[in-house]
């Protein structure tokens, strides 16, 4: 690659008492009547009062709070929230959750701070300025999606069940706070899938077509972490270092993918969101040794280079190099194997619920969107069928 | 001069892929295909560099219609400089390369994108040598017909007026 592009502007808070900042934060931000965004069940467990009550006991009170975000999120959804923030006169937003709320929080202070009514006017690529500051904080309840650290919003377009990609820089967050309680109590099979999404953005950062040196060091740093910390943190839930560590995973693997795009694993993933409703992660999990398999042939190389990362270096180094891309592959279909037998984490599609009759639809949805343009190999539909058939 | 050379040539290519897009919609079974299920009104406005050539095309009645302007296409490009548009458009880059270099941003619907993309990899299939095509794609389309057959229906259609703007 002969030019790229790096950016993380996001002010990290990570480890200990890392909620009980939030405030000082804010109101070094101008803000002081931040909008609380996050779900129902964040909400009912207690997790998302965990984070306001730091913030309350700092000083900075909520002026008002949104919960009824679904786990896909619509452009629907974001247009109304931004309209509740303007009634409620707020002036800055606090994000806690995972991938559905951090992205819905992103489309909402994008329609804010490009002073508009609906996001689908503004959809594009790198195509807005930076317009007006809205304060945003962050606050992941999952080590997954990465989204406190990037710079794309995946939003579901209710009117034809396409995941829509928001790109710009301009929609990553003020601060992202990874706080080690925030996933302490997910359920392992939450935290094994969500894992796995983090690895898929490692592994897909540091081989599509817009990897590049930093994106790479951040990706097979976050591999790595994952590698060693995964199964831990899925079997023990209560290891606060095995949590926090794949936070930062996460995390890193955020800043890799936002700096260098996904690929086919991804752009399968949201059609199989879109139309079958198969939660991210978990479409990750399925997805991601099938696709390393349909790119073989042209990403051997970069695949290779991943499995110091995954199996350790003496491992990787006792591996003929001839075999090193397909024994990465095999490295990442044994951590599932592993993650299936300790918590139940769904295989194959078929396990996941989908029925054959919707992959027509997803093939086309796939073709369609637009992390496979960097894809290391193109695919058609009927490729996409290939793979979607090899993974049911 | 050089920057004069580039927006001639730019131009120029600009005016050739509209040609092989309406030309390949008769002789490309894929091409075909992606038009046919290409929603009626849809357009395109590419734009390249400050004050560069432009392309406007507007799916109308069957036809890629090429008009002088649009007020707001479906979806717009913008590649961000003219020498970045010179290699776009002389097989220096592909658009995936572009992609990854950000070298254009767009207003509109990424599908939209991803639809032209697919398109644009049939046309330089066509239009550009296998040694050109192997460095700027990661797999290249087979051309179903003889690429001096789409060459000759091109250069019969500039001959004829065939691709001037439509009302």
């Amino acid at each position: 690659m002969s030019y790229f592009e790096f950016q993380n502007a996001v002010k990290l808070l990570c480890g200990e008492l890392s909620l009980e900042r939030i405030a000082n934060e804010l109101q070094h931000l101008h803000a002081e009547r931040p909008l609380v965004l996050s779900d129902a069940v964040l909400a009912k467990i207690g997790t998302m009062a965990a984070v306001t009550d730091a913030m309350v006991a700092e000083g900075v009170k909520p002026a008002a709070t949104f919960t009824d975000i679904p786990v896909d999120s619509s452009l629907a959804v974001v247009n109304k929230i931004a309209a509740f923030y303007r009634e409620q006169g707020c002036d800055s937003i606090v994000a806690i959750g995972g991938g559905s709320v951090i992205d819905t929080a992103k489309g909402v202070r994008l329609v804010l701070s490009q002073d508009t009514d609906d996001i689908f006017s503004i959809s594009g690529l790198e195509n807005v300025s930076r317009g007006k500051h809205i304060p945003f904080v962050v606050v992941p309840t999952t080590a997954g999606t990465g989204s406190e650290c990037t710079g794309v919003a995946v939003i579901r377009n209710d009117e034809n069940g396409v995941k829509m990609e928001f790109l710009s820089p301009f929609v990553e967050p003020d601060v992202a706070v990874i706080d080690p309680r925030m996933t302490v109590g997910l359920p392992p099979k939450a935290t094994a899938s969500t894992g796995m999404d983090a690895l898929c953005h490692a592994v897909e950062a540091c081989t599509c077509l817009q990897a590049n040196p930093l994106s790479t060091a951040y990706g097979t740093a976050a591999i790595r972490m994952i590698a060693e910390n995964l199964v831990q943190a899925t079997v023990k839930g209560s290891d606060k270092e095995a949590r926090f560590n794949m936070a930062l995973a996460s995390t890193m693997a955020g800043i890799a993918f936002s700096n260098s795009m996904v690929g086919a694993v991804h752009a399968i993933g949201h059609a199989l969101g879109g139309v079958c409703h198969v939660p991210h992660a978990v479409a990750m999990t399925i997805l991601l040794p099938h696709v390393m398999r349909y790119n073989l042939s042209h990403a051997a190389a970069g695949y290779a280079a991943l499995l110091p990362w995954l199996v350790g270096m003496e491992k990787a180094m006792s591996t003929p190099a001839e075999k090193q891309a397909e024994a990465a592959i095999d490295a990442i279909e044994t951590l599932g194997r592993k993650l299936n037998e300790v918590c139940g984490l769904p295989l194959t599609l078929s396990a996941a619920g989908v029925s054959k009759d919707d992959f027509p639809k997803v093939a086309e949805f796939a073709v369609n969107d637009g992390a496979l343009i960097v894809n290391p190999r193109a695919a058609t539909e009927e490729q996409v069928l290939e793979i979607l058939n090899a993974a049911f | 001069m050089k920057r004069f050379f580039q927006k001639l040539t730019v131009g120029i290519v600009l005016r050739v892929v509209h040609a092989a897009l309406v030309e390949l919609q008769r002789q490309d079974s894929r091409v075909a295909r992606e038009f046919a299920n290409m929603p009626e009104g849809l357009s395109y406005s590419i734009h390249t560099g400050h004050n560069g050539p432009t392309l406007h095309v507007v799916w109308q009645g069957g036809k890629l219609r090429r008009v002088r302007s649009l007020d707001k296409a479906s979806c717009t490009l913008h590649i961000k400089s003219m020498a970045l548009a010179f290699r776009l458009f002389t097989g220096q880059m592909g658009l995936a390369q572009a992609y990854a270099a950000h070298a254009f941003t767009m207003a509109g619907e990424v599908a939209d994108v991803m639809r032209l993309a697919r398109l644009v990899n049939i046309v330089e299939a066509y239009l550009f040598p296998n040694f050109i095509n192997r460095r700027i794609m990661t797999d290249i389309p087979k051309p179903e017909v003889c690429f001096l057959r789409t060459y000759a229906r091109i250069g019969l259609g500039f001959l004829t007026c065939k691709y001037r703007f439509s009302k």
